[in-house]
């Protein structure tokens, strides 16, 4: 099986532990089913993540070099 | 609304089904007869225009609230109804409840770990935001599993759904034919030699019943029991039972759902204070105010009624004839058809668009439009009452171009100017003014139409009342005055695509029936003057007319956000001017550049470039046009006419200026004018290069005639030759072919690599014959310049002029339709060669041959097809994509966001910045050098020219192009 996380076309993905999600909360002021979604069984997440987790997922960016995203791991 | 009124804030809105209690409590009346007015024309009470209903004749007063028509807004009644009948809108909802509730004692037919599971995916899916139906419906199937009651142990059947309103259970019962099926299913197997009879002793053996009871059985004296029948078709494989349909009446299933607990309506995502079910099956009905549904007098004095009340003539008609039938002990079957009936007026009456329902219609036989018609569909009340509507102060007429207004500007014709009004607020210092606009009375042009005095009355102003009235007005009035030069206004074309279909104009007032525009905006709105027509909207407070100023007028909109790079700038003769004037780079005398400059802010010419051979002095094209740049631009690039334009410090030092330098959809010098300067000097800019443009294009002349593409006779030939010499190769190619030595490209049958190679011969001939007419025409066609600067038109279109038309083609490929095997009787069945299948040697000047003609049109009504399907679908795609973005908005801490705070971007388009104010050259996107350099030259200049610099960087908004002239005016 094809590993899609190794791709270069895709981005790194890692699980926030819970004092930098607290951290990315405050930052946005919301709640954490504000964030965008993500499903469980999407290939480019690491093995560990579960429902509930919220994923990292640092982008390169034409404009900006490296674009921060984070998304809630939802079934 | 009048003006004392304050608005209200919405606490919150609440959804849920209606209590037919509470229908009865906001009823203003019982209604009771079908008729609506008695013979002398008054309404009749308890009927359908009870005056409690509320009023629609002006003059009347309700007698609910007292009011008179136009404040009263109409009071419900109410009908009951003879029976219970079921709401078409919830027919899913209940067939749904039916299906995972037990038929006995009505409880939700899910034990007590799974009642759990759904509730913890309700609470997540509300939070999640997600559908909410996506797990009830789950819940519902997991329900609709259980064959028996976990509670009451009632066994469960299928229910059956007939639409719209009809519910049946199904049940599987001993079929009346069960001793003739048992009899058949004891013979043997005609098909099979092998098979035996099955005697009764044997059944009797098989299925432990007693052999006489066998008999019985067989014989049709007794019905077997449950286990029984089980037992016999188990043994000789027979099925006993038929689907008995149990039709379940609205009156069964109202009593199934009382019993509902409130409980189990949570698991299923239903509030139950707010929406018991039974609340589905409607007992009352609510009849709408008569406000809702008026009723016109037509000029014969006959009254014409709404269809609605059509409709709730029929509903009562029917409940009355149904409580007269039941009264009598009618028979059930009668009884169970007025009931039918009555369910389908009520049904019609909530939608006449439901599937297998006939509509139902008016006496001319137009289907009655009710409640759900008025609010669906694009003249619905959702989108054509609420999201759009019909507006004052606005003006639609056809456009036209007047090259002598600034971009900025509009020119409205007097009559519109006059009926659009703008609120002036008369004080002491424009009290003056005020009195003139009124004594100008409503048709003199800078007049006024109404005055409101401070006591709130309006008052008209005519011709015959305006001085009159002009001593009247003091500090405090208001005036509703004509449109004058420099208000501005908001300007549309339709379709609004993107932001710059609306954008704002100011005024400039004109004799006359049409809207001009200056031409510069034809790209923004995708107008052109064919018959165009465009909308105008006068605004009609402060904050608005500020806005529109600042943010909405057309120089703020110069640099489009689609591709960040200008939208406005020269088109067409524009282009083609600035290309004659900078092309050859020309001399002109004083007189000749001094008019070339009229129209300019330029009064003064700079140091000639020259002296002719008479000693009078000279300036080239190049030098008048740097006259329009600023005096420090520095600027390199490539022409579309393809040689290097260099400016340096404003002054246009080499090349040519056109399409890619001042054109519209990015043209360098525009564009960087824009973003470096700022808009006010871009809008300046492409005012004065396109009025130098019109002056330039007066000044050389210009047109085109079909002599213009004609080619000497020997050019002509070399090109009849070029084709010839296609015409062998196709030959070739098709012998090759023919004799099946033809060797196929890869991924390709032979048939298509032939077609390949033909068109590629055909088409390289084409261009070889433009080439060939190219080489003829002289750098000043008219037709060449216009290609060559990007004005208009393109090398391929001069080659089909002069050269040769070329292969037609359908779907991408030569064309191939007609008759079986040939395209038209003219040619031999499977003819492959050229000129049978759509190429056309002829050029548009020499004139195509009938044949060619035909291929020509076959060709061109395709890409008309083509336009016609793609403008549709980009339509829809548009609202769609419209309708998923509308909500989202870009908040004060750099997110994207959606009405419920869900964040969608973190930051906008991934770096925060706007596409317009970032540079649009590809080889550096940042343009670090020039950053810096900017930044040391702050650094390294005097404190005091720092100070300077840092205080006089914010450009001071510029309100009008007219500012100056207010400042004179006030200033008086």
């Amino acid at each position: 099986m094809v590993d899609v996380s190794q791709h270069e076309l895709v981005p790194e993905h890692t699980v926030l532990d819970d004092d930098e999600l607290e951290d990315v909360l405050e930052e946005y002021n919301i709640k954490k089913t504000d964030l965008p979604k993500i499903k469980r069984l999407d290939s480019a997440l690491p093995d560990d993540a579960d429902v509930g987790d919220v994923i990292k997922v640092v982008r390169d960016s034409r404009t900006t070099d490296r674009a921060m995203v984070y998304r809630l791991v939802v079934e | 609304m009048s003006a004392q009124q304050t608005p209200k804030e919405i606490g919150q809105i609440s959804f849920g089904l209606m209590d037919p209690e509470e229908y009865r409590d906001m009823s203003a009346t019982k209604v009771i007869t079908a008729d609506t007015y008695d013979d002398d024309g008054f309404p009749i009470d308890m009927g359908l225009m009870d005056p409690r209903l509320g009023v629609i004749d002006p003059g009347l007063e309700c007698k609910t609230c007292g009011k008179h028509s136009g404040s009263c807004n109409g009071h419900f009644g109410h009908i009951e109804l003879a029976a219970p009948v079921i709401h078409v809108g919830f027919a899913k909802l209940i067939r749904r409840l039916l299906r995972g509730t037990c038929r006995d004692c009505s409880r939700l037919c899910l034990d007590a770990t799974e009642r759990e599971e759904f509730e913890d995916r309700l609470t997540r899916s509300r939070e999640l935001g997600k559908d909410l139906n996506d797990v009830t419906k789950a819940a519902i199937r997991q329900a609709r599993k259980k064959d028996v009651c976990p509670f009451c142990g009632e066994v469960q059947y299928d229910i059956n759904h007939e639409k719209p309103t009809t519910y049946y259970e199904v049940q599987q019962v001993l079929s009346s034919d069960y001793p003739e099926r048992i009899a058949a299913a004891m013979e043997p197997d005609p098909d099979d030699e092998d098979s035996e009879r099955v005697t009764p002793q044997e059944l009797a053996d098989e299925t432990g019943i007693a052999p006489s009871r066998v008999n019985e059985i067989l014989s049709g004296e007794f019905r077997p029991r449950e286990d029984d029948r089980k037992a016999i078709e188990k043994v000789i494989d027979v099925d006993l039972t038929e689907e008995d349909m149990n039709k379940l009446m609205p009156s069964d299933i109202r009593d199934w759902f009382e019993d509902i607990p409130d409980e189990d309506m949570e698991v299923l995502g239903v509030s139950p204070e707010k929406s018991r079910p039974e609340w589905m099956i409607l007992t009352v009905l609510p009849v709408p105010p008569v406000t809702a549904r008026p009723s016109i007098t037509l000029d014969n004095g006959q009254r014409s009624e709404d269809d609605l009340t059509h409709k709730l003539v029929d509903i009562i008609r029917i409940n009355q004839r149904f409580m007269e039938n039941r009264e009598a002990g009618a028979p059930q079957l009668i009884i169970e058809d007025l009931w039918e009936l009555l369910q389908y007026h009520v049904t019609t009456f909530m939608d006449n668009e439901i599937s297998g329902t006939p509509p139902a219609r008016h006496r001319s036989g137009r289907p009655l439009k009710t409640l759900s018609q008025r609010l669906k569909g694009k003249e619905g009340r959702f989108r054509g009452s609420l999201s759009g509507k019909r507006v004052n102060f606005s003006a639609r007429t056809v456009i036209s171009p007047d090259p002598t207004l600034s971009l900025n500007e509009v020119g409205v014709p007097d009559r519109v100017a006059s009926e659009m009004t703008q609120t002036m607020i008369v004080n002491e210092r424009n009290i003056e003014e005020a009195r003139r606009y009124v004594s100008n009375g409503p048709e003199n042009h800078p007049g006024a139409n109404y005055v409101r005095r401070p006591d709130g009355r309006r008052l008209k102003v005519t011709e015959k009342n305006c001085e009159e009235l002009a001593e009247k007005v003091q500090p405090g009035w208001e005036v509703a005055r004509h449109l004058v030069d420099g208000d501005i206004v908001i300007f549309n074309r339709q379709p609004s695509l993107h932001r710059m279909s609306i954008m704002a104009h100011e005024v400039v007032v004109m004799p006359y029936k049409t809207f001009r525009l200056n031409t510069t905006v034809c790209p923004p709105y995708n107008a052109d003057f064919d018959g165009d027509e465009m909308n105008m909207h006068a605004l009609q407070n402060e904050e608005a007319r500020a806005e529109a100023r600042v943010l909405m007028r057309v120089q703020e909109q110069i640099l489009s956000p689609r591709f960040g790079e200008n939208i406005i700038g020269a088109i067409q003769d524009h282009v083609t001017a600035a290309y004659l004037l900078t092309n050859q780079n020309p001399e002109f005398n004083e007189t000749q550049a001094l008019d070339l400059l009229r129209a300019t802010r330029i009064d003064e010419l700079p140091e000639p470039d020259g002296e002719d051979e008479v000693g009078r002095p000279y300036w080239t094209g190049r030098s008048i046009f740097s006259e329009l740049l600023p005096d420090d631009l520095d600027l390199e690039f490539t022409s579309s006419a393809g040689d290097t334009v260099v400016i340096e410090d404003g002054q246009l030092l080499d090349g040519t200026i056109d399409e890619d330098a001042v054109g519209a959809f990015g043209g360098e010098i525009v564009d960087t004018i824009a973003k470096v300067y700022s808009n006010t000097r871009a809008r300046i800019f492409i005012n004065e290069v396109s009025s130098l443009a019109i002056r330039t294009i007066m000044h050389f002349g210009f047109s085109i005639g079909i002599d213009d593409e004609s080619i000497p006779e020997a050019a002509e030939e070399q090109i009849d030759e070029a084709i010839g010499s296609a015409y062998d190769r196709v030959q070739e190619l098709i012998e090759t072919y023919e004799q099946g030595d033809l060797e196929s490209l890869p991924g390709r049958t032979v048939d298509e690599t032939l077609e390949m190679k033909i068109m590629q011969a055909l088409g390289r001939a084409r261009d070889s014959a433009g080439d060939i007419a190219e080489d003829h025409f002289a750098d000043d066609n008219p037709a060449v310049v216009m290609a060559e600067s990007g004005a208009r038109g393109s090398m391929l279109n001069l080659t089909q002029m002069a050269g040769c038309v070329g292969q037609q083609a359908v779907r991408g490929e030569r064309i191939n339709r007609g008759y079986e095997n040939r395209t038209l009787s003219h040619y031999q069945e499977d003819d492959l060669s050229a000129d049978a299948h759509g190429f056309v040697e002829a050029s548009y000047r020499s004139g195509l041959s009938p044949r060619e003609f035909f291929f020509h049109a076959m060709g061109g009504r395709e890409g008309l097809v083509d336009t016609a399907v793609r403008t549709s679908k980009s339509g829809y795609l548009q609202r769609r994509l419209i309708n998923a973005l509308s909500e989202l908005e870009t908040q004060y801490d750099g997110t994207v966001r959606d009405t419920s705070d869900t964040i969608v971007q973190f930051e906008f388009g991934e770096d925060g910045t706007s596409p317009v104010q970032v540079s649009s050259d590809e080889e550096h996107v940042i343009d670090v050098d020039q950053i810096a350099e900017s930044v040391l030259d702050a650094e390294f200049a005097s404190d005091a020219e720092r100070e300077q610099f840092i205080g006089s960087q914010a450009e001071p908004t510029n309100l009008s192009e007219h500012e100056a002239e207010w400042r004179i005016e006030s200033d008086d």
